[in-house]
């Protein structure tokens, strides 16, 4: 704390003139030797362990960070948003020249949604059920400006409006939830911008939301920045948005700042070993595929005691005993990064610190494919109740007629927005939920759910390793608890294959007494796998098993389940919104809308040539972590929302929000799921079939050049 | 929103045709003859002259089928037959008995709502302090208060030793007061049954509230709303107490049902001459058509209560109103 504490707002004022003479006027947020920690009943959780950074006005920096880095609490501070106790804050927070750590609450709140917006990580809690969108962002104005309610309401509008509302009037009265998620969060961001803030601090705001509205999103709020100058902090974990948007970077773990710089120097010469190793264990699009993902080892620390020595010295592979000396600052590397490694010149040669994994592949596996289960026609409606006796027949239709074959040994994987009906899909294969139409069988004979009956042979993994295990049983229950509901073997074996398991999933076959939340996401989410192959199954369903976990810890996961599948011949079915994670480990892609597969292929042709316009529109979507060239990259994103799923459009259902749609034809007449080229499928009225398929809009580009006219493209476009 | 409130209403109609088709039922499987129920006293001392004639004075003769119509044409005109101890028209008593019980248990309801929402507030407001321990604590005290311990204990208080209030009936009998001088009588009789029974209710409305606060308190809308820096009484106020207040109003509905139930204890010790203490005395003197007929107002009333409910609970959350087609 600064000794000038107790300072009235105007005195603050009066001595902004003086600091800002002092300190550089570029910088916005100056943010020295912040330290945050939660003080508990049993322990002191350190959660921000001295940083310190600097914002400079108009630029878009990045922090990013796994869970419990720190990169939320130290943003959080700056607002004055966290509740002390139990946070105890000490250091200085500049901003725009006031010190805001000495303010008093009255004069926070007018720098609040004034000086400062805010947008937060879950759109669908993050607003107000009860009160109208409009009104709620009417509020933010009404707080901070002496203006009257219909200006404020005139204000909203046109906030809306500004980011991308269709029919703002109109929707200004709706409540949040008959907004859909992307919507929300435009509406958030509307309201963070209500009275033209200085810096927009955003707190992993596309984390929850759709690639494709992601892009949305992050389209928005850079062109909103370019107009406006505003500073934007944008916290999150994934590299690949950072690389999208951000200016500079700042890399933070256990509380302390890794390395910070420019994007641009963050991705191509990083000199810390943990940012080099986060790069490299992220699955990415843009280049080729390798056969195991390079996997940071254990998980992030959860700092009790005040840091000493460098946090990430016992997973990292210039660890010894030098760096448990004294917490290392950050140097400049002269490489353009400010870096926290006493052994950031041994990183002249990025990457190579990590250990090669064998590249391997044992791709002749000894058995034959074996036909496991055959999936037909299959439907799954959800009724919506209207309640009372004129019940209109209506229902969501998140599984609407899909066939799909699984194969021993082999990953299916399945892609799609969230209501695309993919949950849906695995929850029906495990025999969650009961088939509306159609049929599952499991070697010809349907799917049976009574307990030691086909249900063992199927199993599931889900994807929030958090609330999908009960808090009171231990990991011996947890795990040994399907062999007991099927009746397999007795409680001797049980103690025998537990242990094994364990052992399979990278656990110590000690932990059996120990309860859930004694384990870190990431282990929580091994013994969900040993759970899910205890009952010795056949096919295991993964329903965003990674979704959840931190990034250095996903490839750990996807890692594990690969080799599980070498060893075992085991079918998986991956389930997974994230295109990267789902091409690291299928075999076959299925690309799902709307309660439909649109298309189907093998990886490698679904990644090299997609053909149907909304995987196309997937794939651009996706955020590559390399910030050169992301202007020529960035498409413009799939407009709109996906339809409400009891009411699909008519023709093909995705003729709505697709670029090429041919009227007349793609909203009129259904198109056929077919076999375009020898195992690729797809439902596209404009794919040409043949040995190499094509969309047809890709043809008239090439008939363009040879200036051949064609008949039906006028209209497209 | 029309549509779905007459769905509401049909499945409304519904639980009440099951409870008035329970109420024919029920006397009917008692153990012993039906003539019981009506005559009241033991059959072996009627003449068979006597049993034919209130055999066909009631029906019974009839098939059970048209007794259940009769039974239904009944209810629906009102005519509810006649009390066998003092052989006027139950409905008649009914209409003599409801308002002071509606007065008791309306007043609690109303008394209870107030401080057990204000206290609830205040509590979650300052959850983890002195004040919210202390106030938890004594409200789970009140919880396990026996009633009728409760209402002997003001009256001892306020009626005996004090001589403040009245200990028992509704009006002072033979006063024939008139006005204002009626309506400030009927007030001191009422007040300690109205206490005893919010006391009661309380600690109810404050645990539901006090959850419910703490829960939206908790909800990442408010840190939005701190964040676009509104005021604590601001957040307090526009974006936590209406979300809170939605499970309240079912409680509070519940808790009325359960007033008219209680109201049979606290209308006993105050001798207050409600619907409670009319089952009490028909209890003790078997008189089962008062009974039944009783049985079946509280019935129409938790109905009610609960409807009422249904109806303003979209009006504090949007997201349960049905949506037009």
């Amino acid at each position: 704390m600064t000794p000038a504490s107790s300072v009235g707002l105007t005195d603050a004022e009066s001595s902004v003139a003086d600091r800002r003479r002092v300190e550089s006027d570029e910088a916005l947020l100056q943010i020295e030797d912040l330290r945050v920690s939660f003080e508990g009943r049993d322990e002191t959780v350190h959660a921000v362990n001295g940083v310190s950074l600097a914002v400079k006005r108009g630029e878009v920096f990045a922090v990013v960070g796994e869970s419990g880095s720190g990169k939320s609490v130290s943003m959080l501070s700056v607002m004055g948003l966290l509740e002390s106790p139990p946070a105890r804050i000490s250091g200085s927070i500049v901003f725009n020249g006031i010190e805001l750590t000495t303010l008093s609450r009255r004069q926070m709140k007018s720098i609040r949604g004034s000086e400062i917006g805010m947008v937060f990580q879950d759109p669908m809690s993050s607003l107000n059920p009860v009160h109208p969108v409009g009104k709620q962002i009417a509020e933010s104005v009404l707080l901070h400006r002496d203006v009257s309610r219909k200006a404020a309401k005139a204000r909203a509008l046109d906030l809306l409006d500004r980011v991308g509302i269709p029919d703002a009037g109109k929707r200004a009265d709706d409540f949040p939830h008959e907004f859909s998620g992307g919507m929300r969060q435009r509406a958030m961001v509307a309201m963070a911008l209500a009275c033209d803030p200085k810096l927009l601090i955003a707190d992993e705001p596309t984390t929850a939301l759709d690639v494709t509205v992601q892009r949305q999103i992050v389209t928005l709020v850079n062109e909103l920045q370019a107009e406006s100058n505003m500073a934007v902090i944008w916290i999150t974990h994934d590299l690949g948005v950072v690389a999208e948007i951000a200016d500079r970077v700042a890399v933070m773990y256990a509380g302390r700042l890794m390395e910070t710089g420019t994007a641009d120097s963050i991705y191509s010469s990083t000199r810390h070993p943990y940012t080099s190793g986060l790069l490299r264990s992220i699955p990415r699009l843009d280049t080729p595929l390798v056969e195991r993902l390079p996997e940071i080892p254990g998980s992030p620390p959860h700092v009790t005691t005040l840091l000493a020595s460098c946090p990430f010295h016992q997973r990292c592979p210039l660890g010894e005993s030098g760096c448990t000396d004294s917490l290392p600052e950050l140097e400049d590397t002269g490489k353009g990064t400010m870096t926290a490694c006493i052994h950031h010149r041994a990183m002249d040669a990025p990457g190579s610190i990590w250990p090669i994994e064998e590249l391997s592949r044992s791709d002749d596996k000894s058995s034959e494919l074996r036909h496991l289960v055959a999936i037909e026609g299959l439907k799954v409606h959800f009724p919506i109740s209207r309640g009372g006796f004129r019940r209109k027949r209506l229902a969501v239709r998140a599984v609407d007629g899909i066939d799909l074959d699984i194969h021993s040994g082999k990953t299916v994987g399945i892609v799609g927005e969230s209501g695309s009906g993919k949950s849906t899909l695995g929850r029906t294969l495990v025999g969650l939920e009961t088939p509306t139409e159609g049929s599952i069988l499991i070697d010809g004979k349907p799917l049976d759910t009574s307990s030691g009956a086909h249900r063992r042979r199927v199993q599931m993994v889900f994807q929030d390793p958090y609330s999908s295990m009960n808090p009171g049983q231990k990991v011996f229950e947890i795990v040994s608890e399907p062999m007991r509901i099927h009746k397999i073997g007795t409680p001797d074996q049980h103690h025998q294959r537990v242990a094994e398991l364990l052992q399979m999933v990278g656990l110590r076959p000690d932990v059996i007494d120990r309860y859930p939340h004694e384990f870190s996401g990431g282990q929580r989410q091994r013994i969900a796998i040993a759970r899910a192959l205890a009952a010795d199954p056949e096919v295991v369903v993964c329903d965003e098993p990674v979704s959840a976990l931190d990034v250095s810890v996903q490839a750990q996961i996807i890692n594990l389940l690969r080799d599980i599948q070498k060893r075992t011949d085991l079918a998986l079915v991956f389930i997974a919104h994230d295109l990267s994670v789902v091409r690291q480990i299928s075999d076959e892609m299925n690309v799902m809308y709307l309660g439909q597969v649109v298309e189907r292929a093998s990886r490698d042709d679904i990644f090299d040539n997609p053909l149907h316009p909304y995987t196309r529109a997937l794939l651009a979507a996706v955020p590559v972590p390399d910030p050169h060239g992301k202007e020529a990259r960035l498409s413009p994103p799939l407009e709109g929302d996906l339809p409400n799923p009891a009411d699909p459009p008519t023709g093909c259902r995705f003729h709505t929000r697709c670029p090429v749609a041919v009227p007349g034809l793609c909203s009129e007449k259904v198109p056929e799921f077919r076999e375009v080229a020898p195992g690729r499928w797809a439902s596209c009225h404009l794919i040409e079939e043949g040995d190499k398929p094509i969309l047809k809009i890709q043809k008239r580009e090439t008939e363009e050049e040879n200036n051949e006219p064609t008949q039906d493209e006028e209209t497209n476009q | 929103m029309r549509r779905a409130g007459l769905n509401r209403l049909g499945q409304y109609l519904i639980v009440f045709v099951v409870a008035v088709t329970l109420n024919f039922i029920l006397p009917r499987l008692m153990p012993g003859n039906p003539l019981a129920l009506i005559a009241g006293v033991d059959v072996g001392l009627l003449t068979p002259d006597q049993r034919a004639e209130i055999i066909e004075a009631a029906g019974l003769n009839e098939p059970l089928i048209s007794q259940y119509f009769d039974y239904w044409k009944s209810i629906l005109t009102g005519d509810l037959g006649f009390s066998y101890r003092s052989g006027r028209p139950i409905s008649e008593l009914i209409a003599e008995r409801l308002p002071w019980t509606l007065l008791l248990a309306g007043g609690a309801l109303v008394i209870s709502a107030f401080f057990g929402i204000i206290l609830g507030a205040i509590s979650a407001w300052r959850r983890g302090k002195k004040l919210d321990l202390g106030l938890l604590s004594s409200m789970i005290a009140l919880e396990s208060l026996p009633s009728f311990w409760l209402g002997m204990l003001l009256i001892s208080l306020f009626s005996v030793s004090w001589g403040l209030l009245p200990s028992f009936g509704a009006v002072t009998p033979a006063s024939d007061l008139v006005g204002w001088d009626h309506v400030r009588d009927v007030i001191e009789h009422a007040i300690l049954p109205v206490a005893t029974l919010s006391v009661l209710s309380i600690p109810g409305v404050y645990l539901t509230m006090r959850y419910s606060m703490l829960e939206v308190l908790g909800e990442d809308f408010i840190r939005t709303a701190r964040a676009k820096g509104a005021s604590e009484t601001r957040v307090l106020f526009g974006h936590v107490a209406r979300n809170a207040m939605a499970p309240v109003v079912t409680f509070l509905a519940i808790r009325l049902a359960f007033a008219f139930g209680g109201a049979v204890i606290i209308e006993t010790v105050f001798s207050y001459p409600g619907l409670g203490r009319l089952v009490f005395e028909s209890v003790g003197g078997r008189d089962f058509p008062v009974m039944q007929a009783a049985f079946l107002v509280f019935t129409v009333a938790v109905l009610l209560a609960n409807l009422a409910a249904d109806f303003l609970y979209p009006l504090l959350d949007p997201r349960t109103r049905a949506r037009n087609e």
